[in-house]
């Protein structure tokens, strides 16, 4: 369990580390995006027995960090009510609540490295 | 002029103050020439400053020359690319010097997407007595002129004059991370993520693509350039590192692209170390060629490897440059001190290498006696003509007096950019800002 934190965590820092990239000066360094991306994939990986879990956290996770950045990605659906809740309890940053315009099974299949390049 | 003094005395005060440092003076890079008589230090404000060894006085031979400030220039300044609305920092990330060929001393340094070629000359007299202007440039009255007379040269004070010859733009559109001038000393490459290019020295509107990993998709893309250089003597070979950790010889005489390696490098991964940062601890920060040019150094983030160009197989020499943050990883990641990118050197004789680390430290790693040091970089432990005392880092168990443990180490004392004279036993560290010159006594021992 405590594993399954550490892997939640990283997940959660990773983001904000792609986020973050994109208001750096002097542009988003590949290298650095590349190795993150990687740590990204090995963490959720570890996460694959938990979908359910994971997916409600990560989305949330996303909204969190990206806030109305991310709503490119989203839009509204009967089970974005229940994210746009927590996401504004999660935090400050959340400007606004996201739309999901994807279906949830589409989020997680998607690899880290194209959800990535999708958010920039 | 008072005024000015005063505030120049306040700006240095502050600057002593060691909480303050100002981003722009941060030491990006450290080169010395080909003698070794010239140092160049490149900085995050776009700025060279070269340092000249004094030549040695006769009075105190005991004394050897040391490094004063040359010539100071700004070679790069901050530009908006407004295609991409992006702003290119104006960060110096390399400097390599031409091998000298007349009185004058070239040099290339780059930022993130130019290259450029500064030609440094001394002017040391000027002529007087012209004939037709006066000492102030002015013309004369003709009537005046009653005789003529020839000019002649007259010694002046030191006039160092720095002058961008060549500017080598728009040829990448990715990152520069490094350039390394040819042994023919007519071309150089320079490296980005994804690809490297080849220029001639005298030519700036077109280059080669020698090198290109860019996957058609750059969903697939998997591994980025990190580092390359050109071998000391060999003018066709070249080699090039990954972010994967893997190095490739490449050989310019196969073929017009060289992405088809001559020679692959790569050790296979202990899967005992296997974390989630196993691929960022494993890629290859820096790479330098031997002065013998058999051998290849590399460092990655917790190692240096020395590698033999006939053995692609494994590194034959492996040192640990600071084991204990395998289990801190995680937090490192969490600083991004774990992208930090530490360059690697090695002595005129190929029997020393050397390498930064946290806490202003530096390692120095004695190939054949299997010894290492460990050595601080900081105004405290650097009074000038003392001694450096060799260091510790303890990792539980007995701690010495002066030991440091880990949890006490200061991450953002890093000491990325290190450059060993190619002779002598003379180093240049560069701990953020301030940039320290050691000289080896003569029978120093490694502990």
């Amino acid at each position: 369990m405590e594993f399954k934190l550490e892997a939640h965590r990283i997940v959660s820092i990773s983001l904000g580390k792609i986020y973050n990239s994109r208001v750096q000066r002097g542009g988003i360094k590949l290298h650095k995006n590349l190795l993150v991306s990687l740590v990204l994939r090995s963490a959720r990986q570890e996460d694959t027995d938990t979908d359910e879990e994971m997916e409600t956290g990560n989305v949330a996770n996303l909204i969190s960090i990206f806030g109305s950045s991310f709503s490119g990605l989203l839009r509204k659906s009967p089970a974005g009510g229940r994210e746009e809740e927590e996401a504004e309890e999660s935090g400050p940053e959340a400007a606004e609540p996201g739309q999901i315009c994807c279906d949830k099974p589409v989020l997680r299949d998607m690899s880290p490295w194209s959800t990535a390049i999708v958010a920039f | 002029m008072g005024e000015d003094t005063d505030t120049r005395k306040i700006n240095h005060s502050f600057l002593r103050d060691h909480s303050y440092v100002t981003e722009a003076d941060i030491i990006s890079t450290v080169e010395f020439n080909h003698t070794g008589e010239l140092l160049a230090t490149g900085d995050k404000g776009g700025r060279v400053v070269i340092f000249q060894r004094e030549p040695e006085s006769k009075n105190a031979p005991h004394s050897q020359g040391e490094y004063d400030v040359y010539s100071t220039f700004q070679s790069h300044e901050p530009e908006f690319d407004y295609l991409k609305s992006l702003e290119i920092e104006e960060k110096i990330n390399k400097i390599k010097w031409l091998p000298q060929q007349n009185a004058a001393h070239s040099l290339l340094s780059t930022n993130d997407k130019t290259i450029k070629l500064w030609k440094i000359t001394e002017r040391d007299k000027r002529p007087e007595g012209y004939n037709l202007k006066d000492e102030e440039g002015k013309l004369k009255d003709l009537s005046t002129v009653t005789s003529l007379q020839v000019p002649v040269l007259k010694p002046m004070d030191l006039m160092v004059e720095v002058s961008p010859r060549r500017i080598f733009a728009n040829g990448h559109t990715y990152h520069i991370n490094s350039i390394s001038v040819n042994s023919d000393c007519e071309t150089y490459m320079s490296a980005d993520d994804l690809r490297i290019n080849l220029w001639h020295l005298a030519i700036t509107d077109r280059s080669f693509n020698i090198v290109d990993i860019k996957p058609a998709n750059m969903e697939d893309l998997t591994e980025v350039i990190t580092a390359s250089e050109f071998h000391p003597h060999h003018c066709n070979l070249f080699v090039y590192s990954s972010s994967k950790g893997s190095l490739r010889l490449c050989d310019m005489r196969a073929a017009a692209l060289c992405d088809k390696h001559s020679k692959l490098f790569e050790e296979p991964e202990d899967p005992s170390n296997r974390s989630f940062f196993s691929e960022i601890i494993s890629s290859v920060s820096d790479v330098k060629f031997s002065h013998s040019g058999r051998y290849m150094l590399t460092r990655d983030y917790l190692t240096v490897k020395v590698w033999d160009l006939n053995m692609e197989a494994r590194p034959i020499e492996t040192y640990q440059v600071h084991d204990y943050l395998r289990s801190k990883l995680c937090s490192l990641y969490e600083s991004d001190c774990i992208f930090d990118k530490f360059e690697c050197a090695w002595n005129g004789s190929d029997s020393v290498i050397m390498t930064g680390a946290y806490n202003n430290f530096f390692r120095m790693f004695d190939r054949n006696t299997k010894r290492d040091v460990t050595l601080e970089a900081s105004r405290e432990s650097s009074k000038p003509r003392a001694v450096l005392k060799p260091r510790r880092v303890c990792v539980g168990g007995k701690r010495r007096r002066d030991d440091i443990s880990v949890d006490s180490l200061d991450f953002t004392k890093k000491i990325l950019h290190t450059a060993w004279h190619p002779a002598e036993n003379i180093i240049a560290i560069a701990a953020t800002n301030n940039l320290y010159i050691f000289q080896d006594k003569v029978n120093s021992d490694m502990h």
